[in-house]
């Protein structure tokens, strides 16, 4: 089973970096978005420093959007999606081995763009580096595994760019909401962190419980 | 018929009872009754849009049985997918290949997900006896739709599966290509595999031990000669 998912995954990066799609459109998306922001704000540090959670979140959610739109891509050629359907393994490891994939090239491009934030907005939040990623790859855990289950429902749609936002952005405005609170208190000398952690958790458990299960039932037909 | 074949067995591989099948309100199938048993090839005949491929499709399980009973090694196939695909195996129009990835990587691909262990020279073997040895290490993208079906039928001789489904498996290969498709499925049937088929090509399954079956209005009806024609 766990070969399966392996597999899945392997197929997916090993594909995008191969061809240089997703995994480059994600990181040039990423720095534009920064790039606009900083030009559009223009912030000082101590009002770049009160931003970087917003922008780090935001970043993060048009990237992975612009990954998801992208994630069934492979599955389109020759009827491979009809393939891993008549594969005998569990629907749900199908639906772990594309989130995989899917997490992996976002979890490589938040690495990418946080310190490159930094650098762009003059912010000196250095020594927070791995805690910021951490609650970045704990809120995309949930994120990805939405978004997968959404890419899926979405497939076949003529707009399923636009459809996949517009399913993705509400469902997952609670997820979002405490990363940015999140890495807002990391930020802050006397912040709580650990409600905001502890709503992440959740959301994650929720959003992966649920959704290998709506991905098989979504696949009959 | 063909006269070396025999019927149905008590134990048969496939059986499907009063199978129907309908897109929304066009019954395609209605009523679907075969048996197949081991070391059994039956053709399915019949013209463009009578069903063949919609029941190859509920055959290998990607389309759920909603109306009728589908056995397959005994196992009620509604309640056990997963097991059914473990036993069975389908190629049909799409050869389910991911032009990205070389010829060997896909097999590993399939095989993984088929939970098989294989090594790299059992791949390159299978490779080998499709004729595409040579293209072992070279991307599907680039491969011609007759190289694409020997490599989907390569995974045949990986899987070893109970029962084979094949739609139109004739097209996309040359004449020493169907020869060879020939041969390989013979061996397979005498090991005891089971095929079904949908073709529109009596002659070159003529070489086959089969079973010719003619499928019009929903309603799959044994033939003594294929008349794959007839509407």
């Amino acid at each position: 089973m766990f070969k399966a998912i392996y597999r899945i995954a392997w197929k997916d990066v090993a594909g995008d970096l191969r061809r240089r799609a997703t995994l480059s459109s994600m990181l040039f998306f990423a720095i534009s978005v920064l790039v606009v922001f900083q030009a559009a704000f223009e912030p000082d540090r101590k009002e770049a420093l009160r931003l970087l959670p917003g922008l780090l979140w935001a970043t993060t959610l048009f990237t992975t959007l612009v990954g998801l739109g992208r994630v069934f891509q492979a599955e389109e050629e020759d009827g491979a999606f009809e393939g891993l359907l008549l594969a005998s393994v569990p629907r749900g490891v199908i639906f772990f081995g594309k989130w995989l994939g899917n997490l992996l090239l976002t979890l490589l491009v938040e690495f990418l763009i946080l310190p490159l934030t930094m650098v762009l907005f003059n912010v000196d939040a250095w020594a927070h580096i791995p805690a910021i990623l951490a609650i970045l790859a704990l809120g995309t855990l949930g994120l990805t595994g939405l978004g997968t289950l959404l890419a899926a429902m979405t497939r076949g749609a003529r707009s399923r760019e636009t459809l996949l936002a517009l399913l993705l952005l509400p469902l997952t405005a609670p997820l979002l909401i405490s990363g940015v609170q999140a890495v807002a208190a990391i930020l802050a000398t006397d912040g709580q962190v650990a409600p905001w952690l502890k709503l992440l958790v959740i959301f994650d458990v929720v959003y992966l419980a649920m959704t290998p299960w709506a991905f098989g039932w979504l696949v009959e037909e | 018929m063909n006269p070396a074949v025999t019927d149905a067995t008590d134990q048969p591989v496939a059986r499907l009872e009063g199978v129907r099948h309908r897109y929304g309100r066009h019954l395609v199938l209605a009523g679907v009754d075969l048996n197949v048993a081991r070391g059994e090839c039956v053709v399915l005949y019949g013209a463009n849009g009578s069903g063949k491929s919609t029941l190859l499709a509920l055959l290998s399980t990607r389309y759920a049985i909603r109306e009728g009973a589908y056995h397959l090694d005994g196992l009620d196939v509604r309640h056990h997918g997963q097991e059914a695909r473990e036993r069975l195996l389908f190629v049909g129009h799409h050869t389910h290949l991911y032009g990205h990835l070389t010829s060997v990587e896909n097999l590993l691909f399939f095989s993984d997900l088929r939970g098989l262990s294989v090594s790299e020279p059992q791949l390159r073997r299978a490779l080998d006896t499709v004729g595409l040895a040579k293209a072992a290490d070279k991307p599907v993208q680039w491969f011609s739709a007759g190289m694409r079906k020997r490599l989907a039928l390569a995974r045949m001789l990986l899987a070893q599966p109970l029962l084979l489904l094949l739609d139109e498996p004739y097209s996309a290969l040359d004449t020493q290509g169907v020869n060879w498709l020939n041969a390989m499925l013979t061996d397979y049937l005498n090991q005891g595999g089971a095929v079904i088929m949908a073709s529109h090509d009596p002659e070159r399954v003529a070489v086959l031990h089969h079973r010719p079956h003619h499928l019009a209005r929903g309603i799959l009806t044994p033939l003594d000669t294929p008349r794959p024609e007839v509407a």
